[in-house]
């Protein structure tokens, strides 16, 4: 994944501003620009750049007072920040530097030199970045967690598969996992904790516990409803205080081998879809459950679908339906729908290889996940 | 400062200011709002107007303070949903768990 490239410029001059913007902009940079230290703070509120650029010189609030409100406020605190300025003196330099400047660079310098220390800069964090999250995932590796599964299960007369791309590369909070209880019966689960990064990573395990627990518990009382299953998990959660105070949604499926029937709960989660390859109509399953720990009673339903060979199921979580445009970003079921759709009697590898996908890749707005059913 | 609170008689308007509302702010929205629970308020009208995108950790963190709230006898309830989030909502059944006014007016009228 390339190092993100998005720089907020503040300057008074709008000739500088503009100057700057383009020559940044045909680097791969997208520009934010601000003609005050309060316009960047107001961009700020909707933005957040991996590097500012800030004049000095600037009427009202200069560039140290600038410097300085930033540093006041923790959500702005550790955005790399840099001096671009024509303000030569060496105790003026020495003095914005030790504000937690990483550097001060003068107007005069080439704007290819501006660039390249830019990028520099953002390469080497995005490298550390990386190293970090690498060492990180290590440890959980040999910890042997892992929330999503490492081998796809073998179901008879069916085809399984799944996609997962976590948010920036890090460990997150969707969670999946295949539970292959007999030849006949498996369960697929696929769960999105409401977070990002390791905090809901940490909580997906607790989760997946939970779910484990549930599943293990519900066959061995020789009940295959999901939706008792799901009733059982979220009357635990619910109870408890250590997870109650984090939801989670949640699509269970069980998969009988034998009589090629679907069953599904849903709690909270995106409606499945459901491709039926004879009348070659795509449709949305949507379950009546609430998310994981909202309400004692989660208003769990059930719902039975007969596959046909051919006829496929689609369970996703909300990274495959956020995406971002020129007016921001923005969550649209509809779109993602209409993106399958080419793909619907395709093989399920030709999907994941799709344009879409790699946009979504590009874009990493959220985790994402998606599993893939297939009556053969 | 993730909320702006607009005090009325008898509830408050808690208005969303970031055109974001994700992961960044989720957590100082949750403090922020459970605070003005902690204060007594017993009817909270949570304002989308200015919210373009919420993603998973926001809400997250608004149904948290719902369970909070509900814990202390108040209420919560949306108003001024963009189309994509009202759409959102329904999808994941959200609009189960919250009342939600096209309007703050509207909601405060409801009360």
């Amino acid at each position: 994944m390339p190092p993100s490239k998005k720089i907020l410029l503040v300057d008074d001059n709008p000739l500088v501003l503009e100057m700057m913007a383009k020559a940044l902009s045909k680097e791969g940079f997208k520009c934010l620009k601000a003609i005050s230290a309060n316009a960047a703070m107001l961009v700020l509120k909707q933005h957040t750049p991996d590097v500012i650029l800030s004049d000095y010189h600037m009427p009202d609030i200069d560039g140290f007072a600038f410097r300085q409100l930033l540093i006041d406020e923790p959500a702005y605190r550790d955005i790399p920040f840099m001096f671009l300025t024509s303000e030569a003196d060496n105790q003026v330099m020495l003095a914005g530097v030790n504000m937690e400047a990483i550097d001060y660079i003068l107007k005069d310098t080439p704007v290819p030199v501006i660039v390249t220390k830019i990028n520099n800069f953002l390469t080497a964090v995005h490298e550390q970045h990386q190293r970090s999250v690498q060492e990180l995932s290590r440890a959980a590796s040999a910890l042997n967690l892992h929330s999503v599964p490492k081998a796809l299960p073998v179901v008879k007369d069916f085809e399984v598969d799944f996609w997962h791309k976590p948010f920036q590369d890090y460990p997150g909070g969707d969670f999946i996992d295949f539970i292959k209880v007999s030849e006949r019966y498996t369960f697929i689960v696929l769960g999105d904790v409401m977070g990002k990064k390791w905090g809901a990573w940490f909580f997906s395990f607790g989760y997946l516990s939970y779910i484990r627990a549930a599943v293990r518990i519900c066959i061995a009382e020789e009940d295959f409803s999901t939706k008792s299953i799901l009733q059982k998990i979220n009357n635990v959660i619910f109870h408890d205080p250590v997870v109650s105070d984090v939801l989670s949604s949640l699509s269970l499926v069980l998969i009988d081998a034998d009589t090629a029937m679907v069953t599904y709960s849903g709690a909270g989660d995106l409606p499945l879809l459901h491709y039926d390859c004879n009348s070659k109509s795509l449709s949305k399953v949507q379950s009546s459950g609430m998310l994981l720990g909202l309400m004692q009673d989660g208003s769990f339903d059930e719902q039975t679908i007969n596959l046909n060979a051919g006829d496929k199921l689609f369970m996703f979580t909300d990274g495959l339906i956020d995406y971002e445009d020129a007016d921001g970003k923005k969550t649209d079921y509809a779109l993602f729908e209409s993106e399958l759709s080419p793909y619907l009697s395709r093989p399920f590898a030709e999907f994941k290889q799709s344009e879409f996908i790699s946009s979504i890749i590009a874009a990493h707005i959220d985790d994402c996940s998606l599993i893939y059913i297939e009556k053969t | 400062m993730t909320i702006i609170a607009d005090v009325h008689s008898n509830a408050v308007v808690a208005n969303i200011q970031p055109a974001e509302a994700n992961l960044t702010v989720a957590d100082s929205f949750k403090t922020e709002l459970n605070t003005l629970v902690d204060e007594g308020y017993k009817y909270l009208v949570v304002s989308f107007d200015n919210v373009v995108y919420v993603d998973s950790s926001f809400l997250g963190a608004l149904v948290s303070s719902l369970k909070y709230a509900i814990s202390n006898k108040a209420e919560i309830v949306l108003s001024g949903l963009n189309k994509d989030i009202q759409n959102l909502f329904g999808l994941i059944r959200l609009d189960k768990a919250f009342k939600i006014y096209p309007t703050t007016t509207a909601a405060l009228s409801a009360l």
